[in-house]
């Protein structure tokens, strides 16, 4: 290796394999375990009308796995576990029910913190077989669960809040990847912004607040009355530019600590206004777990020394 | 989308865009065959990490509202109307994302299946029923200035299928 090489090495390194304490991955374990946790409890009512290949309600599971089948036959789906329950002798309806259930304990489990890997793949894969399944009717939280999930499946666990640690005494191994599972996902984030935010900025109806009128007079979304929005026009296009502002420029101002907390804050208080304003509830919670995990730990209630004490805790070899 | 224009962007960006869409459609193998097995696990991979969509939320335009109404006419002559029913807010949710997927696809054969089944669903609760039409449509709601002068919501339709759905007859003994 030349020596310029070598002395990009050790930096680059540093930075995607930073020493990390477990706070993250405690939040993102919590955060997605409400999160599997709403998923379920919200489909409830329409599990099987959602899921059944009798089609009994909206789109007939076979169509949207044919249509999946074209883009991805290895893509997993709920076809397949359809198909090992009825080997085992269990109806369609039984084993939708028996995926309910089990994504339900996945997410109960996440929460916890209990078998933390087993539930967290668990989760994983069912979650993603309901969402292949159910594409034409996937929105953007179903995949950034997944995503969470993907992230959570992979990282080192269990953390230190969890019942794995707490009363099974399991403890951490790789946590060298603490840091940089981490830095993925903290990386992932400012290209969603950043790509979210410039595909608005490009279209005049977010500079002049069309968009944002469009988007909360529209059903379902509508849960402000049209004359509240009338009596605070002024403010549409200041609120269609902030938030493609805050989304492009979330790359630059979430790394540097003097500007994180507040471009955080900026990013959470606009994702409970979508929670609040649209219903977007699911989504805004998903959304505001990822960038709390990410960049959120630091300015977690832990002080600084506190944090530091965990941190060599968890990691008794070098932290350096 | 950028690449095709109708967007802030210079004009002259566009062949430099273009160029970008290439790059990155040979990248996820979406080039090759449909059948390749690289392409497909290539979209395998990508659905198992949950990126396989594009990070536009309610950009560079909000869609327009879709909606779906049954028409369901008895043999007496009798017209009811009838909307898609979900047990719950969420699923309501979906079902606007279902109509936004549907009002995307280009092969008629595949939309008029999806209508299909859902007026099909509609019969099943209403079997006296001598034809259900689905009547696809979308909402045009008013500009901000529109509204202030009263405008209110208009409904447009875009497709609308006829279907007739027969009990199965009944078991010899």
């Amino acid at each position: 290796m030349t020596p310029f090489l070598e002395t990009l090495r050790k930096p680059a390194a540093a930075f995607l394999f930073p020493v990390e304490s477990d706070s993250w991955t405690f939040i993102l374990r919590f955060g997605l375990g409400a999160q599997v946790i709403l998923y379920t409890l919200s489909l409830r009512a329409d599990w099987n009308e959602l899921f059944a290949r009798t089609g009994w309600g909206l789109v007939n599971r076979e169509l949207t796995e044919a249509v999946l089948d074209v883009q991805s036959r290895f893509a997993p789906r709920l076809g397949w576990v359809v198909l090992i329950g009825d080997h085992l002798g269990l109806d369609e309806s039984t084993t939708l029910w028996t995926v309910w259930g089990c994504l339900l304990g996945a997410g109960c489990f996440l929460l916890i913190g209990f078998f933390c890997r087993a539930s967290a793949v668990t989760a994983w894969s069912l979650h993603l077989c309901a969402v292949n399944s159910e594409e034409l009717l996937s929105y953007g939280m179903d995949n950034f669960t997944t995503i969470g999930l993907f992230y959570l499946m992979l990282s080192p666990l269990p953390d230190r809040l969890s019942l794995d640690w707490q009363l099974r005494k399991q403890s951490l191994r790789h946590h060298e990847f603490l840091g940089f599972f981490r830095r993925i996902l903290q990386f992932h984030l400012c290209a969603v912004y950043f790509f979210s935010g410039a595909t608005k900025a490009v279209a005049a109806e977010w500079w002049n607040g069309t968009s944002v009128w469009r988007a909360l007079v529209s059903p379902p979304f509508d849960r402000l009355p049209p004359e509240l929005l009338v009596h605070w026009k002024f403010l549409l296009p200041l609120l269609g530019i902030s938030v493609f502002f805050l989304e492009i420029s979330y790359p630059i101002f979430i790394w540097p600590k003097r500007t994180r907390g507040i471009w955080l804050s900026c990013v959470i208080g606009m994702h409970l206004a979508l929670m609040f304003t649209m219903g977007l509830f699911l989504f805004s919670l998903i959304m505001i777990t990822l960038n709390i995990a990410a960049f959120g730990p630091e300015l977690w209630t832990l002080s600084t020394s506190q944090r530091d004490r965990s941190t060599i805790q968890i990691l008794p070899g070098k932290a350096s | 989308m950028l690449s095709e224009g109708g967007t802030l962007l210079p004009g002259s960006w566009s062949p430099g865009l273009k160029r970008a869409d290439i790059l990155t459609t040979s990248v996820l193998a979406q080039n090759l065959d449909i059948s390749n097995p690289f392409r497909q696990a290539v979209a395998a991979y990508i659905r198992c990490a949950g990126i396989e969509i594009g990070y536009g939320f309610f950009a560079p335009k909000v869609a327009i509202t879709r909606k779906l109404v049954f028409e369901l006419t008895y043999p007496d002559g009798r017209v009811e109307y009838e909307l898609p029913h979900v047990g719950s807010e969420a699923t309501g949710l979906r079902l606007t994302l279902l109509f936004e997927n549907i009002s995307r696809i280009q092969y008629e054969p595949l939309r008029k299946t999806i209508f299909k089944m859902m007026a099909y669903s509609i019969w099943r609760e209403h079997p006296e029923v001598e034809r259900v039409r689905s009547v696809f449509g979308f909402v045009l709601f008013p500009g901000l200035a529109d509204f202030e002068q009263g405008k209110q919501e208009s409904y447009h339709i875009l497709y609308a299928y006829d279907f007739r759905f027969r009990s199965p007859e009944p078991a010899e003994p």
